[in-house]
């Protein structure tokens, strides 16, 4: 790769650069995709699934693994509507206090999930993973396998009130996207990600609480799924079991595609709205040009494979486990 | 690949076993064990009655389970009594259970199992007639496997035939669209026989209404979340073209009709499948113009009760018919006119039933293409 484009300069513009073409292929094929409203179906699908994967990236920062989110996402929609119908069943009412407790159901189960993978020394793939069935066990066992439905007009509003074409429920995903942001970029524990992830051996001789770092990062990650759990009921009106479903295929997908590199250490949250806006884009516009469901497995399987190609440097990586 | 190596070595030790049983000239014994040691021992007095189902987070088999549950109370014994192989979707896993669960009870089982595939099912009653346990299955089997072949051991099989009322729900549909304009099918994950036969029901009632166009037919995986993905994607495609739309079950018309809410479409025909609670109170608001229940809970419960009955000799099976040997499960249509009455008498208050009238709300016999 000599010459005017480096190596670098492709792994960095290469998600964009899929982006720009997959949008401009399907409105070449379907000149109705480009429409606003279709737009705004697509921001509608990704915005809760940006959510668990914003969370997801800072963990994925690190060189760890987070696999609870289905677990998470699920729990913390089915305590919310629970809460939420028990309080009074609207916004309106004491019933809001359902939103924060949600978060913090959220921190609590990445905080668990920190502290057994970190304390008990158990890789972050395994205890994580065990967490996210735990989690869709515990939900299950709250709802006896029952939807409950959130009928709350002021709630859905998150769906069916628009601002400029676009339903609240995106500027609400935009926003705590720019929290993420602000996180990875502006405060100490953000750089800290990058640090372990970079070279945790080094971070630690430097006198950095690795450890801590760690937990802290898997309690943020559950933030950010439970803001995406009260995306998901606010998007469909239920909450259940399922509720958790496919996040954690979409979410680890949309960051590796974005760009963030599984080693840790590169990438970041707008890596993440860009891949999960290639997943949905491929999602959406498989459908509208027609192309059956298996097409867009395929297709989703080897973007994965490819952006994992581009954004590992196979000559400083001895061996693959 | 393993259960497939697995099936074939068990299928050869079988063989083996007869070979030599019959070399050392105990034909006799080999006969008993290929008639079941059911006759031997007709009658088990306190059989350990399992459920062998995918997993509780669904709510159809949360119902199946539900019935099951319901017919041990109503032996008098507490519902934790029911023991439940939780397969998770795994053939191998199913299988490996049934077998676990043979050995522990000696064979004093009764078993009710959807083998998750119907390959599965073979290994899963040879396995029981062999330790003379008594098993009854739901939904999955081979069209050359049936229950009558192996004496009283396996005692039944029910299934579904989804066509002809998939077929009804279109025809309500299709009717309600004043027989013109598009229709779109959201469809179960694209392999499994009730989305096959869902769709072709759709189908069949299509030849009746010219007029009326299949704009596409997508799977959207049983799921409310894909659902209202994929129906979104459809009014990017058709937009007005979509005149009404026809879903293979209710999780997926709740994702439909969230993805019309969110476009303010509020007066869309759409008709389902299952006939969920909920559900049913969209029919009865007619957000839903029709769905089908199969009653999960009276086929959860009577597939128990017939592996338990005919484990305790209350009856036996190879002195019934066959069409009592194989049959279809009950379906009722639900529509707007009698969704509240429906609602009360089967779903808010769930009927007791009587867990030895085996055959009465079933279908008649399963017929094979």
């Amino acid at each position: 790769m000599d010459g005017i484009v480096t190596r670098e300069t492709l792994v960095k513009w290469a998600p964009l650069l899929v982006l720009l073409v997959l949008i401009l292929f399907f409105a070449v094929m379907e000149p109705r995709f480009i429409s606003v409203r279709n737009m705004a179906r697509i921001a509608i699908a990704s915005a809760p699934a940006l959510m668990v994967a914003v969370g997801v990236t800072f963990i994925i920062i690190m060189g760890s693994i987070d696999l609870s989110m289905e677990g998470t996402v699920s729990v913390s929609a089915v305590v919310f509507a629970f809460a939420f119908l028990a309080m009074g069943g609207t916004v309106l009412s004491w019933a809001w206090l359902a939103l924060p407790l949600a978060l913090i159901v959220g921190a609590v189960i990445g905080l668990i999930n920190g502290l057994v993978h970190v304390r008990l020394r158990i890789p972050s793939f395994m205890a994580s993973l065990a967490m996210g069935f735990v989690g869709t066990g515990f939900a299950l066992l709250l709802t006896g396998g029952d939807r409950i439905r959130i009928e709350d007009e002021v709630f859905r509003g998150l769906l069916t009130e628009r601002w400029f074409g676009f339903p609240v429920m995106c500027y609400v995903a935009l926003l705590f996207l720019f929290i993420a942001w602000f996180i990875q970029s502006r405060t100490t524990l953000g750089r800290n990600f990058y640090a372990v992830g970079g070279g945790e051996e080094l971070a630690h001789a430097s006198g950095l609480n690795v450890d801590r770092v760690r937990v802290m990062g898997f309690m943020l990650a559950g933030v950010f799924y439970a803001v995406g759990a009260l995306l998901a009921v606010g998007r469909i009106g239920i909450a259940e079991t399922a509720t958790g479903n496919n996040f954690m295929f979409i979410s680890i997908t949309s960051v590796v595609v974005g760009g963030t590199a599984l080693w840790g250490g590169i990438g970041g949250v707008w890596n993440t709205l860009i891949g999960v806006l290639i997943v949905n884009v491929i999602g959406n516009g498989m459908v509208v040009i027609g192309l059956p469901g298996y097409v867009q497995d395929g297709v989703l399987g080897l973007l994965v494979i490819t952006a994992v190609v581009l954004s590992t440097d196979r000559k400083s990586v001895s061996f693959v486990k | 690949m393993s259960f497939i190596k697995k099936f074939i070595e068990q299928e050869k030790v079988n063989r083996r076993n007869f070979l030599f049983a019959t070399a050392a000239g105990v034909g006799g014994f080999a006969a008993a064990g290929m008639f079941g040691p059911g006759m031997a021992r007709a009658a088990i007095q306190d059989p350990t009655i399992a459920w062998s189902y995918r997993n509780r987070t669904n709510p159809y088999w949360n119902e199946i389970v539900s019935g099951g549950e319901a017919f041990v109370e109503s032996l008098g014994m507490p519902k934790d009594a029911l023991v439940h192989l939780i397969n998770e979707g795994s053939s191998e896993k199913s299988l490996a259970d049934v077998k676990a669960l043979l050995a522990r009870t000696n064979g004093d089982l009764a078993l009710a199992i959807d083998t998750n595939d119907a390959p599965n099912a073979r290994p899963v009653v040879e396995a029981c007639a062999q330790s003379g346990a008594y098993v009854s299955t739901l939904w999955n089997k081979t069209d050359d496997l049936h229950p009558w072949d192996f004496g009283d051991n396996y005692v039944s099989h029910m299934s579904w035939s989804d066509e002809k009322p998939a077929e009804e729900t279109a025809r309500i549909l299709l009717e309600a669209m004043g027989g013109k304009g598009g229709v779109v099918h959201l469809g179960g994950i694209a392999s499994n026989n009730p989305a096959i036969e869902r769709l072709q029901g759709l189908k069949n009632a299509l030849v009746d209404y010219p007029d009326v166009e299949l704009l596409a037919a997508e799977p959207a995986d049983w799921d409310t979340q894909k659902a209202n993905q994929v129906m979104s994607a459809f009014l990017t495609r058709f937009g007005d073209e979509i005149t009404g739309v026809h879903c293979a079950n209710d999780t997926i018309a709740y994702g439909v009709l969230e993805a019309l809410r969110a476009e303010g479409i509020e007066d869309m025909p759409i008709v389902s499948y299952d006939g969920n609670p909920q559900a049913v109170q969209l029919v009865a608001d007619k957000k839903i113009l029709a769905t089908v229940f199969t009653n999960p809970h009276w086929g959860g419960g009577i597939t128990a009760a017939l592996a338990y009955h005919a484990a305790t000799g209350t009856f036996k099976p190879s002195e019934e018919p066959n069409e009592h040997r194989e049959f279809y499960g009950p379906t009722i249509m639900v529509r707007p006119d009698d969704a509240i009455e429906f609602k009360t008498s089967y779903l808010d208050n769930v009927p007791t039933y009587d867990w030895q009238d085996f055959w009465g709300p079933s279908n008649g016999q399963i017929q094979y293409k």
